[in-house]
């Protein structure tokens, strides 16, 4: 009978200690955000991951970045294929479930909560690794990344939820005026400017005093156009963009296409970087080739975007101009080997690809983007180790010339000095005279649509700033591939804006969605 | 000789044991009466001598020592003697005559003594003893002999053997074997065995038998596993059913859930594609989740979410399913998608026993679709490009050159193959009385239909059961199992290499004149070689596992027994891959190596007490719990990018130019209590109540209680119903329960920062960090209400039986996958999408109608028929979501969302885009207004804006199905037996991302493959309802593409033969089978994809969408069944 208990006894204790189950989790591989802010380190490793959120998803960005400015006349998509995406917005018919412009509104916002994180927290770093000018200059690259992030919300969808500090689920913004945005934009920016200390390294690849007054040279010039017209905001831009200029840190890059197989180069103010092995951007090389062109090293072209043959065709006659398109399709023979040269418009979808994209850093076999011949694909992968130039000199210089000549309404010899210096790399004759400031303007505005053809929406800013669209939509080639949508032909005013994305308009269902979406 | 326990002599390696040895005593009392004028009188009673002396003892004491003490059995009735009777024995060196006469002299006891037997009688009852208990006359014999087995091939011994209609009679001996006198003129002998079918045999002018009894199906009466104990079938009062091991060797399946297909209602089991050691998706009534897990908990031998996978079918006893709340409640916040409860095969107390199976199959793609070949698909874009307006794409010399024999590539044979698959298994079971065991192996080799694809495992069991002594048992399991894969597990993607082989151009050569892979196409919607794709793109996988449970019974009380079990799990997996030269990632440069590997533990301590309580006709059965679980994994990664070369495959790590490394863990814990009562009175009116509280680390608010009640009636057993012939049974059941679903992972609601590779920064790279997802902060269980009315019915002496059950379940706070606003900033995987976090946010029902009919309508000596048909109905609808009327899933590689959640609709909904045709010629300006052509698709337009936006999709068909149902039927004819099984599902649609593919859409959206476009496009000149390809407008989530999903398989075909026992015995097999059988071979359906059964996705959302799936082959079987 003894025993019988023993074994009772052991059973009930037994239990007893098995009882302590402990319920806490305990996240060992979580980094807890409340204590996570404690050296320079945690902050650089922040600020890098805002600038590398930017080469998430192999810049596909550098598509989705401009999905909504395939409505200006330097962007045209595949016709079919599976480019509905930019395809519906070159129709001036995007819709708000297009998940580029999804896309587009994630980076941002991602890049947002990032900055706001840090700038939330970046006073209370202590450790022994952190000075104040460490601290400021962690502080006022946030800025300017949120910033940038915010000038690129308010350009593309008129009004966005202006968030400023680390928010929760429980966070229901409403939608901001464009106007709030814009003053927002450029306080974030002059604080930056107030925080960079002075022994910031110039480099294209981080933010820093000149990048940024790029940046709010190019938000004046913007503020100054549609929709708030604010002329006074000019001179703000001259002002800006002439203290880059002054600063004697840039100068052009002496051949054109240089521009776009080389890193670092003398006119990069700031770029988003890649790597090719690691982090590719996938908008380079084949990406630009002709769906119908096939390098000998296997895929065929992406045929990812196209110019309007409408914009190619009244291009000037100039050095810059061949180096930008590809009007001349390379198809490979049925040995597999050789091409025959081809026409644009006799083969595929009769469109033109940009060439500038078609290649990476433009070293022969070294397997980056693209490599041509005159007569022979040799490689083609969209991937690269090629950055994305956000700001390229030329526009600095362009920023300054429209902005002097309409802040004083005249153009002044720096203005012309300015065009000149980019008209003279393109291979074109300088610009002499200018009937008013106005007129100069649209001399820069064409200037700028062809320096920048196909590059990051800037030709769509001046489209939606200036409201060209009636203006391009008159001069479209009747013979383009891709129609306009009927009820955008007669009035295309709402398209200048992006529609808020669908499932962010699902959640909130307080929002108004912009007109005609 | 030694003096050994009645039950042993005569049971010893029968299938009952000690436990029913009353109930033998009486049953057998009969018949060895009759025995008894069998034996030769002997002088055994008169030559033992025994001392015995005892005070105040009870008959039965008395009994039990002689028993003890000589080689006398004592027979009697029970209702004719009071054991407990006190009386007094004092016999030095007697007889047991001497013994008896002094034991019963206070009673009206009397006693015969005919050898070694001895009966007692009440001699107040003449008539008792109407057999002839005097020595047989003497007439003409003749001797007879024989063997008899059980249908393992095992001996019996304690069988009866009697001549039909006298009193002759014998038993069998410890070997099995009986000797007989018989009269001439007998003509049938009759073998019966407690537990057994009685038999009769013409004795004819044989004189030797080998003699097979079968087991007695007692259905209704069996003991059914209901998870921490086991309860007698009729007392259960929750709706489940069971799978018995017969049910489960009749088929050539690879793992256990294959074995729930069409054998039980309620359970719908698909198997979503046809990759060799895929996972099949179980749902136990309905999807009772939408973004949780669906799949029901698996209980192996007590440990809760044990692996199901390294269990051989062979090795399995029963499968039970728990599917109303009073079954599932007992596992509280585990319970709500239903439970199987697994138990495994134990040793068998005699002779060891070997049995082996093996089979061998072959497998083939039931069917190849459609595709045109390299001049019609080059044609057809050319007619095409002539409708858009753009230049020819194919030269006539081109069209001229495909025209040629050997210009086309079949893809879809270039990527399939006819796959073998070899399964082994072997066991060797036996014991004593105190230790049983028995240890199990098995191997499988199984290709897959698509090249470079298989999957093989190995896998050992041993379970051992020791009785340490009256009071404690033990069982021990320790069982693993090694299984390792290549490719199998892209089966749901049409840019898979098999996915792609559907669109790839037919036009391309597999390989180049220098024997190298092509790499890619211009044209067709598929872009690499998929040959390529399949062989120089490698994903391996190595897995061990092994698992042990441990469980002690101990004995306090005669009522009371204390159960511990002890489970742990531990896994560990490396699953290396390259992706080599001419593959798609090769393409883009991130061509490489990588390999992750992962260990996993799992620790289970369950302690129970029951406590067992009859007095009068009230029995009562309690059961406390005590239980605690941990779980931890641990993962690391790395990857190698751009290798130098590609010879040494994945073996060599640091060849490439840039390498990463990642990691990951998580580790969480639940503690429970839970207590439960059955309670029957009369056998008539059972109950059972029972509670459950769990706790858990996920959750904010840990601890959860999900309590059940069960109420039962035994109709049949009223008096009402006794005299009732057709009526064998009858059983209403009505419980109500709640259960829960822990589809919150580890550390839901804590916000955390991740890491997030490299930023490559001039001055070189820099890691970095960003904010995780976003995160709740609180979250409770989704819990599910269940109500359930079943009814059992057994006819005609249970040769006919019925179930029927009828339940509601609503599912509260259910858990979604919301979409966090983007504007929260969480991390995306994939920025085309909403990242998303857990909320609790609505309710969900489930109601159904599940019936079962089965039994055995003929049940012939020679000719039997074994049948079961089940059905079910089961309809689900979203009541509620937090105020949202809808949320739009999320799709596919093209990120588009096929499905809607829709408040007072199904889930599974296709949201898009309804089909009405083609514009025509004569509708261009009207098509122009939608920024249409002729000949591109017209759709409904909702909003009637004239364009077609998002605001134009609606509901264009539901994936769940209006019924599922299965139909076994099993024959058998003298030594054959066919095995016929069907099994299928009505009113489903498919919505089919193939079919868009085939037509023109997805992938890269170039170029149709499907001849209906040669055949049917518009074109001006003949202008038909099938749109051209790659017209602008046209839209892939369009109802065009959804398709009745409706299908009747016959999933198994199998035929055996059992060869006879005449020709075994001389090779000293007690069995051996052998079967061919087919499965899959037949599918009756309008589907025209590969396979209707094959899904895209796991959850409800993602149900009956399809995606370039591998189908379920076609296979045939050859097998074997031998035991020694």
């Amino acid at each position: 009978m003894k025993t019988k208990y023993l074994i009772s006894l052991t059973f009930l204790i037994s239990i007893f200690f098995s009882g302590c189950q402990q319920l806490n989790e305990d996240p060992k591989a979580l980094l807890n955000p409340d204590q996570y802010y404690q050296s320079q380190k945690n902050l650089d490793a922040t600020i890098a991951g805002i600038y590398g959120a930017f080469n998430l998803d192999h810049g596909v960005g550098g598509v989705s970045f401009m999905v909504n400015a395939f409505g200006a006349d330097d962007l045209s998509a595949h016709p079919a294929s599976n480019k509905a995406e930019m395809r519906d917005f070159d129709r001036l018919a995007g819709t708000s479930d297009n998940p580029r412009i999804h896309a587009n509104w994630v980076l941002y916002y991602m890049a947002i909560a990032n900055a706001n994180a840090v700038l939330a927290n970046y006073e209370k770093v202590t450790s022994a690794d952190a000075t104040e000018a460490t601290k400021n200059n962690s502080a006022a690259q946030a800025l300017f990344l949120r910033a940038w992030c915010y000038f690129r919300l308010v350009k593309e969808f008129g009004t966005a939820p202006l968030i400023l500090e680390p928010a929760t689920v429980e966070l229901m913004p409403a939608l901001a005026p464009a106007k709030d945005i814009y003053d927002q934009v450029v306080n974030d920016l002059l604080k930056a400017l107030s925080l960079f200390p002075s022994t910031t390294v110039i480099g294209a690849d981080r933010a820093n005093p000149l990048s940024t007054k790029t940046l709010l040279a190019d938000v004046y010039l913007n503020m100054a156009g549609w929709p708030l017209n604010l002329a006074d905001k000019y001179a703000l831009a001259a002002t800006s963009a002439n203290e880059v200029i002054q600063s004697g840190k840039y100068s052009l890059v002496d051949d054109y296409a240089t521009v776009f197989t080389s890193n670092n180069n003398s006119e990069a103010i700031f770029t988003f970087k890649f790597d090719n092995i690691n982090k590719p951007t996938r908008n380079r090389g084949s990406f630009s080739m002709n769906e119908a062109e096939q390098p000998l090293n296997g895929p065929s072209g992406w045929h990812d975007f196209t110019t309007e043959s409408g914009f190619y065709k009244n291009a000037p006659k100039c050095k810059r101009t061949w180096q930008t398109f590809s009007d001349t399709l390379k198809i490979m023979n049925s040995d597999g080997k050789t091409y025959t040269l081809k026409p644009w418009n006799t083969v595929g979808t009769m469109q033109i690809l940009y060439k500038k994209f078609r290649y990476g850093l433009g070293v022969p076999g070294k397997g980056d983007g693209g490599e041509e011949t005159a007569t022979s694909l040799i490689f083609g992968s969209p991937s690269s180790g090629k950055d994305n130039d956000v700001f390229r000199y030329p526009m600095v210089l362009l920023d300054f010339a429209e902005a002097s000549a309409m802040a004083n309404n005249t153009v002044s010899q720096a203005c012309y000095d300015a065009i000149n210096l980019v008209r003279h790399r393109a291979g074109l004759p300088d610009l002499m005279t200018a009937p008013s400031a106005t007129a100069f303007r649209d001399s820069v505005v064409h200037e700028r649509a062809y320096e920048f053809a196909g590059e990051y929406g800037i030709r769509w800013m001046d489209v939606q700033r200036l409201q060209l669209l009636p203006k391009i939509i008159a001069e479209r080639s009747p013979t383009e591939v891709v129609d306009l949508s009927g009820s955008s032909k007669t009035n295309p005013a709402p398209k200048y804006l992006a529609p808020i994305p669908l499932s962010e308009m699902t959640l909130n269902p307080t929002w108004t969605q912009n007109p005609s979406y | 000789m030694k003096k050994i326990n009645a039950c042993e002599t005569y049971f010893h390696q029968g299938k009952v044991f000690t436990k029913v040895f009353r109930v033998m005593k009486v049953t057998l009392f009969f018949f060895l009466i009759a025995i008894g004028s069998a034996f030769a009188k002997s002088s055994y009673s008169q030559n033992t001598r025994l001392s015995l002396h005892l005070q105040n003892a009870t008959i039965q004491q008395v009994f039990d020592e002689i028993q003890k003490n000589s080689e006398f059995i004592i027979f009697y009735k029970d209702n004719q003697v009071d054991v407990n009777h006190l009386s007094n024995v004092n016999v030095v060196e007697g007889t047991v005559d001497q013994i008896l006469d002094q034991a019963l002299k206070s009673t009206s006891l009397g006693y015969k003594i005919i050898d070694r037997q001895i009966v007692i009688l009440a001699t107040d009852r003449k008539d008792t003893p109407s057999v002839n208990l005097n020595e047989t006359e003497v007439q003409q014999k003749k001797d007879v002999s024989g063997t008899i087995k059980d249908n393992n091939g095992f001996t019996l011994p304690g069988v009866s053997v009697v001549v039909k209609g006298t009193t002759i009679g014998t038993i069998t001996d410890n070997n099995g074997i009986f000797r007989i006198s018989v009269p001439t003129d007998a003509k049938t002998l009759v073998f019966s065995f407690v537990g057994m079918k009685s038999q009769e045999i013409l004795i004819g002018t044989k004189t030797n038998f080998t003699i097979s009894l079968e087991e007695e199906v007692t259905g209704i009466e069996d003991v059914v596993v209901v998870g921490y104990g086991e309860q007698r079938k009729k007392d259960v009062t929750g709706a489940t059913s069971t799978v018995k091991s017969d049910a489960i060797t009749s088929r050539p399946i690879t793992k256990i859930d294959q074995a729930l297909q069409g054998t039980v209602p309620g359970v719908s089991v698909v198997s979503a594609n046809g990759q060799p050691g895929q996972n099949t998706l179980v749902r136990i009534r309905g999807n009772n989740s939408i973004t949780g897990g669906l799949d029901p908990l698996y209980v192996v031998d007590g440990f809760i979410g044990a692996s199901i996978s390294g269990i051989a079918p062979e090795e399995i006893e029963s499968i039970q399913i728990l599917k109303d709340a009073s079954a599932t409640a007992i596992y509280g916040s585990r319970g709500s998608n239903g439970v199987v409860l697994v138990t495994t095969k134990g040793g068998k107390e005699g002779k060891t026993a070997v049995n082996i199976n093996t089979w061998m199959s072959q497998a083939r793609m039931p069917r190849y679709v459609d595709v045109m070949n390299a001049y019609d698909f080059a044609d057809t874009r050319n007619r095409e490009d002539a409708i858009k307006g753009l230049p020819s794409t194919f030269s006539q010399d081109q069209l001229n050159a495909f025209k040629q024999p050997g210009a086309s590539t079949d893809w879809q044979k270039e990527i399939s193959q006819v796959a073998m698959t070899k399964n082994y298994q072997a066991d060797v079971s036996g014991g004593t009385n105190s230790v049983k065991y028995l240890i199990s192996g098995s191997y499988l080799d199984q290709q897959g239909v698509v090249i470079n694809s298989w999957y093989k495992k190995a896998s050992l069991r041993a379970n051992l059961d020791i009785k340490a002594s009256e009071k404690i048992d033990f069982k021990l399991s320790i069982s693993g199992y090694e299984s390792s894969s290549r490719n199998n597990f892209e089966g749901t993607n049409f840019n898979s290499p098999f996915g792609s082989a559907q669109t790839f151009n037919p036009g391309m050569a597999v390989k180049d004149a220098d024997g190298r892979y092509i790499m890619a196409s211009p044209y067709g919607n598929a872009s690499y070689n998929p040959v390529a794709e399949a062989n120089n793109n490698i994903h391996d996988y190595n897995g061990l596992n092994v698992q042990i449970i441990g469980l002690v019974n101990y004995h306090i009380f005669r009522n009371l027994t204390f159960t511990s079990t002890v489970g742990y799990q531990r896994s560990t997996s490396m699953n290396p891959g390259v992706s080599g030269p001419y593959t798609g990632a090769y393409a883009l440069g991130q061509d490489g190596i990588s390999i992750y590997n992962d260990k996993f533990w799992s620790f289970q301590n369950s302690n129970y007490f029951t406590y067992k309580l009859n007095f009068g006709e009230h029995a009562f059965t309690a059961t406390a719990l005590y239980e605690q679980q941990q779980q931890e994994y641990l993962s690391y990664s790395a990857s190698d990018k751009q290798l130098s070369g590609y010879g040494n495959g994945y073996y060599i790590m640091g060849m490439g130019k840039s390498s990463t490394t990642g990691s990951g863990y998580w580790a969480d814990a639940i503690q429970s209590f839970m207590g439960r009562v059955n309670y029957s009175f009369k056998d008539k009116y059972l109950a059972t109540i029972s509670l459950r509280d769990d706790g858990s680390s996920h959750l904010t608010d840990k601890y959860s209680l999900f309590p059940s009640l069960a109420l039962g009636w035994n109709i049949a057993n009223e008096k009402f119903m006794q005299d009732n012939k057709t009526i064998s049974a009858l059983k209403l059941r009505a419980s109500y329960g709640k259960t829960g679903n822990q589809a919150i992972g580890a550390y839901a609601t804590i916000p955390a920062l991740q890491a997030n590779g490299y930023y490559y920064f001039t001055a070189g790279q820099q890691s970095t960090v960003l904010l995780g997802g976003v995160v709740s902060s609180s979250l409770k269980w989704e819990t599910t209400d269940q109500t359930n009315i079943g009814l059992d019915a057994a006819f005609y002496n249970n040769r006919l039986r019925f179930t029927a059950d009828v339940y509601a379940k609503r599912i509260n706070n259910l858990l979604y996958d919301y979409p966090a606003s983007d504007y929260l900033g969480a991390m995306h995987g994939n920025l085309q999408t909403s990242s998303t976090y857990k909320k609790n946010l609505g309710t969900l029902d489930n109601r159904g109608l599940e019936l079962s009919l089965g039994g055995a309508p003929v049940d012939g000596k020679i000719f039997k028929w074994n049948t079961n048909f089940n059905i079910s109905f089961n309809r689900n609808k979203v009541i509620d979501m937090g105020g949202l009327d809808n949320i739009l899933s999320s799709g596919n590689q093209n990120q588009e969302s096929a499905t809607i959640l829709k408040v007072g609709m199904a889930t599974g909904q296709f949201y898009g885009y309804q089909f009405l045709g083609t514009w025509k010629t004569e509708e261009a300006a009207e098509a122009a207004k939608f920024n249409a052509k002729p000949g591109s698709s017209k759709y409904v337009d909702v909003d009637g804006d004239k364009q077609y936006t998002d605001k134009d999709r609606m509901i264009i068909g539901h994936a769940q199905p209006k019924f599922s149902f299965g139909f076994t039927n099993d024959f058998s004819y003298s030594n054959f037996s066919l095995n016929i099984m069907f099994q299928g599902s009505q009113g489903n649609q498919i919505y089919s991302y193939s079919a868009a593919e085939l037509n023109g859409g997805l992938g890269i959206a170039k170029d149709a493959a499907s001849p209906d476009v040669k055949n049917n496009m518009w074109t001006p000149t003949k202008q038909t309802e099938f749109p051209v390809p790659g017209m602008p407008n046209d839209k892939t989530l369009s109802s065009r593409y959804v398709f009745d999903g409706s299908y009747i398989k016959l999933k198994n075909l199998s035929l055996s033969y059992r060869l006879p026992e005449s020709i075994l015995k001389s090779l000293k097999i007690s069995k051996l089978e052998v079967y061919v059988s087919g499965q899959n071979i037949l599918c009756i359906t309008n589907y025209k994809g590969y396979d209707p059964e094959t899904t895209y996705g796991a959850s409800a959302l993602l149900q009956g969408l399809e995606s370039g799936s591998i189908p379920n082959p076609k296979t045939y079987t050859i097998g074997l069944r031998a035991s020694f």
